[in-house]
């Protein structure tokens, strides 16, 4: 599942025109690595909604800046499990 | 005390070009602007006519994350205010202090952008629109994404004064520059109408042209036959600067804004004033601000978007100013076409181009005079003429009247 997260995630990255050459498991997402800021983190947050039909608050996008790429994978994997068993 | 203010900067995205040499060139030679919409223009089929400025990638003025959501009229005014201070030859931070910087660019804001959002909404829910929106479309951004871009810190605003925007903006940048509030004011306006919902709004309203096989005949200021206007995208943006402040940096100057006028029609949302008598009070509150008596004009460049009713109210009201002693007019939008507010900016740097050149635009398409009209008319080709003082008008919808007066740079 984290492996499809993590291709999804790298589309959509290049679609918001971010560079994703560098980017690992390890590469944050904020301003300390691939650089998404608040608007950006949000739209991130609305396609994985819209993809996975999950939901995530306001707050919740905001954190993302400190995630990694692992890390992020991880939290999308566990909400989507999480949602499926409600 | 600063009475007038020095224009050192012109910045141009127009149908006809985007040097101001260029589209001097244009409005005295004739050399039309207007068109049939280009084959994959999404106005194809919708409109016969428009005045299209040249296509600007969002990326080439704003980082590629950023620029998705960006609409058009954004994009151009940052490109013309790019062009602009670097004409001014000025940085901020380097030559004038960040916060001795004002910026007033207006616009009606992105609404294509914004219909397309709204088309998304309807079709995919929330999740159709994006987070980007807000910052791409709000008629404030043109003005706060110059400072963001350039690192302005002083007074920025807008100014939401429809089809009168732009002129309004250069009124009130001198404001802002008599007032000592600054030492430079980035100034202008941007419009981007043509896509299908503000074209049809505009077409049923019935003001735009109709009905002309040669496109580049449609907009027909003060002719017996106009029948509307022809709607134009463009963007202008002037630097202006304390003339104190642009004599002691060496800065060359272009010409000087004199003075201004603004008045409101109160009569109807959409329809001038028939008697055009709260035009005519802007243009002399305009010159009684520069010092100036109607005599004093050389060149009256009209806001004449050739529609029935505008028209003749602001011949109206030049008549009732001038008389005997009415100037050379012309309105240059038979050439470019309406550019909305943005119409102000790019008319007063022709002004400035008509004084440093001694040479004033003709009114293109003017090939019968409407004979209730009585102006006196440039018309076929470019009237050679030494001038010193250029008046232009700016009216939008409203009833906003808006007149600017400009000097000579060695008057």
């Amino acid at each position: 599942m984290t492996a499809e997260i993590r291709d999804f995630l790298l589309e959509s990255l290049t679609e918001m025109k971010y560079p994703t050459d560098e980017i690992d498991e390890d590469t944050v997402l904020g301003p300390a690595g691939a650089d998404l800021e608040s608007l950006a983190l949000a739209e991130l947050a609305l396609r994985v909604e819209d993809r996975y039909g999950v939901r995530f608050e306001a707050d919740e996008a905001d954190a993302f800046a400190g995630l990694t790429v692992g890390e992020f994978c991880a939290v999308v994997a566990q909400r989507i499990t999480a949602s499926a068993a409600t | 005390m600063t009475t007038r203010a020095a224009v050192t900067g012109i910045g141009l995205v127009t149908p006809v070009g985007t040097a101001v040499g260029e589209v001097f060139d244009a409005v005295c030679a004739g050399r039309s602007g207007l068109s049939a919409p280009p084959e994959d223009h999404v106005l194809r089929g919708v409109v016969d006519v428009a005045a299209f400025a040249p296509p600007i990638a969002a990326d080439t003025v704003i980082p590629a994350k950023e620029a998705r959501f960006v609409d058009r009229s954004i994009v151009m005014a940052l490109r013309a205010a790019e062009d602009a201070l670097a004409d001014a030859g000025l940085e901020v931070g380097r030559d004038v202090d960040p916060y001795r910087v004002a910026v007033v660019v207006s616009g009606v804001g992105g609404l294509d952008t914004l219909a397309d959002q709204a088309v998304r909404r309807s079709r995919q829910g929330r999740l159709g629109v994006s987070p980007f929106l807000l910052p791409g479309v709000l008629p404030n951004m043109a003005a706060a994404r110059t400072a963001i871009k350039f690192g302005i810190r002083g007074y920025t605003s807008s100014v939401g004064t429809a089809c009168a925007a732009g002129g309004q903006s250069i009124g009130e940048a001198l404001r802002i520059l008599r007032a000592g509030e600054a030492d430079v004011v980035v100034c202008g306006c941007s419009e981007a109408p043509l896509f299908p919902t503000l074209v049809d709004a505009f077409g049923n309203a019935l003001a735009l042209a109709k009905g002309w096989p040669d496109p580049t005949t449609a907009s027909r200021p003060f002719d017996r036959r106009r029948n509307g206007l022809v709607l134009g995208e463009a963007a202008g943006v002037l630097v202006l600067e304390r003339p104190g402040f642009a004599r002691a940096r060496g800065a060359s100057v272009h010409a000087d804004v004199l003075g201004w006028g603004a008045t409101t029609d109160a009569y109807h949302p959409t329809t001038p004033r028939p008697d055009g008598s709260s035009a005519a009070a802007g243009m002399e509150i305009a010159l009684r601000d520069a010092g100036l008596t109607a005599a004093d004009v050389d060149y009256l460049n009209a806001h004449g978007t050739a529609t029935k009713a505008g028209d003749a109210a602001e011949a109206k009201a030049i008549t009732s100013v001038f008389g005997a002693a009415m100037p050379p007019v012309s309105s240059t939008k038979g050439v470019t076409g309406h550019m909305l507010g943005a119409s102000g900016v790019v008319e007063a740097a022709i002004g400035i181009a008509a004084l440093r050149h001694g040479l004033l635009p003709p009114t293109h398409n003017l090939d019968d005079p409407d004979p209730s009209i009585d102006l006196n008319h440039i018309r076929d080709k470019a009237l050679a003429a030494p001038a010193r003082t250029v008046m232009s008008n700016s009216f939008g919808f409203g009833g906003h009247n808006v007149s600017v007066i400009l000097g000579h740079a060695d008057a």
